[in-house]
């Protein structure tokens, strides 16, 4: 891996962000290339949401700093398109209108809008529900439209933050199945935030594994499992291989966490 | 055990319990109860309204009042929102308006009489600005209070998107606020005919305030009643239309 190479989408230096006293991310380095899917897994509270954040512009960081496709980070900025956990639809829309809500704010004619959005929404399997508002939706459907109406908008960098956290078991794999697919058509590069690591394992093509207390980078593991992937990949010996080393850290990470919480 | 009523049943049972009332009400005044000047029966007030409808004074006076109501309250409505939502996003723009809204807040509308009557002198104006100086300060706090109300999410994707500044407030903090917004001013609307009704009271020509200060110097009491019935229909009725139109802008929230 080159560091600060021309490859880099996403090129992350020396970031450390204090909320007052408390300190949540502490001299993050991270290099991440053009087309890589990364996952961030980490226990809750050690900053993964934080430095999504950061990278999304929506804060910013107390030293360091990012740049996102040779550009410094320093307000919000549509080439990071970023997918909530709670969907974040507009609820007065349609699905096509939200789909299309960014090209409108870049004065885009409304029928090569629609157009496009059209496009996005049979792209994650909607056809059909162009006109419904978000409310008629199941919230698998909800985080569908929530990502056509980011692919839309053409970012260089998809980011998300546990994305099918809120959903169920079942509805979650196949989204996770999808999303690899889309992944796959549109390589995009991907910064993806889960604490599970079973998710990790199927999406990624790197995984960065955070402690908490302040927020570090403790392990950076490529994925190696082969792609195209589905669920059927949990069943490999290298995909069990993979899992117990990452629990490994995991583990002693969260068990330290949780010691230093108890002080 | 308790059964639920039909619609039909429950209107059949509203609409006798108002017949009753009326037969109640003319049933005490026909066997001399009352002396007519103090409380007119029910069917001289009908009989006076049926004149007045014929000889086109009844609309007169309603399109008058009417029509006040309408240009005050879509004069405040159409400052108050704009406004209320840049001072519901911006805590700058709040600082600067805060002191001037705190005051004007707590004047009720008729302290506002004197001062416009010399300002535009017994005119339309006057009364315009009457509904408009009772309505706007609390249309404005009710904006504001429903753009605090909005998801910070909704603002962040939007600005995720690509949303300027404007574009945020346009199409986020507005439509997403719209609905208390709406709510607000089913309120202010009330407010503005009780604030033409009062202008009308002191200082008219025509109109419904006006309808019962002139019944009452002439001591034509069934003109008086009259102008109370036609103010509660009127209101009750563009509370009617308002609902109507608000259902069809937030049929989203179905």
């Amino acid at each position: 891996m080159k560091r600060n190479g021309a490859d880099n989408m996403i090129s992350i230096q020396g970031i450390s962000k204090h909320f007052g006293e408390f300190q949540a991310l502490q001299c993050v380095d991270i290099q991440i290339e053009k087309g890589e899917f990364v996952v961030l897994l980490g226990a809750s509270g050690c900053g993964k949401s934080t430095l999504l954040n950061l990278i999304a512009g929506f804060e910013q960081p107390t030293a360091g700093r990012i740049d996102v496709n040779g550009r410094q980070v320093v307000n919000v900025d549509p080439h990071c398109g970023m997918v909530f956990q709670q969907y974040a639809l507009f609820p007065w829309l349609t699905v096509e209108e939200n789909v299309a809500f960014g090209l409108k704010m870049r004065g885009i004619a409304k029928a090569e809008r629609l157009d496009t959005a059209h496009r996005y929404i049979e792209m994650v399997g909607l056809q059909g529900f162009e006109r419904k508002f978000p409310g008629a939706l199941s919230g698998g459907m909800r985080q569908r439209v929530s990502i056509a109406r980011v692919l839309a908008n053409d970012p260089d960098v998809i980011l998300l933050d546990e994305p099918f956290a809120a959903l169920d078991a079942m509805t979650r794999q196949v989204l996770q199945d999808e999303l690899l697919q889309i992944y796959e058509k549109s390589r995009k590069t991907i910064v993806f935030i889960t604490h599970s690591i079973d998710e990790a394992l199927l999406l990624s093509s790197r995984m960065l594994i955070m402690s908490a207390r302040p927020g570090r980078v403790v392990t950076d593991i490529r994925n190696d499992l082969p792609m195209p992937r589905n669920a059927d990949v949990q069943l490999s010996p290298r995909y069990n291989e993979l899992k117990s080393r990452i629990w490994g850290t995991v583990q002693s990470e969260v068990m330290r966490s949780m010691q230093s919480a108890g002080k | 055990m308790k059964r639920k009523m039909s619609r039909a049943a429950l209107i059949t049972i509203s609409a006798a319990s108002v017949l009753a009332f009326l037969l109640l009400w003319e049933a005490v005044c026909r066997l001399g109860k009352v002396d007519p000047i103090f409380l007119p029966p029910p069917s001289a007030v009908f009989d006076k309204g049926g004149t007045m409808w014929r000889d086109g004074a009844l609309w007169t006076n309603v399109l008058a009042s009417a029509r006040r109501v309408m240009v005050g309250f879509l004069a405040a409505t159409l400052v108050a929102i704009p406004l209320g939502i840049v001072l519901g996003t911006s805590s700058v723009s709040r600082a600067i308006f805060d002191p001037i809204l705190s005051f004007l807040r707590p004047l009720p509308s008729m302290s506002w009489v004197p001062l416009s009557l010399l300002w535009f002198g017994i005119t339309e104006t006057q009364k315009y600005s009457i509904v408009f100086m009772g309505t706007f300060a609390p249309a404005l706090v009710y904006v504001i209070e429903a753009t605090r109300g909005v998801d910070p999410l909704l603002i962040r994707a939007a600005r995720n998107l690509g949303a300027s500044r404007w574009q945020v407030m346009r199409e986020v903090v507005l439509p997403a606020s719209l609905p208390q917004i709406l709510s607000g001013l089913k309120v202010i609307l009330g407010l503005s005919w009780t604030c033409v009704i009062s202008a009308e009271l002191v200082a008219a020509r025509e109109g419904l305030g006006f309808l019962i200060m002139n019944g009452k110097e002439f001591f034509q009491t069934e003109i008086v009643v009259l102008g109370m019935m036609l103010i509660s229909v009127t209101v009750l009725l563009t509370d009617f239309v308002f609902r109507a139109l608000e259902g069809r802008v937030l049929r989203w929230r179905e």
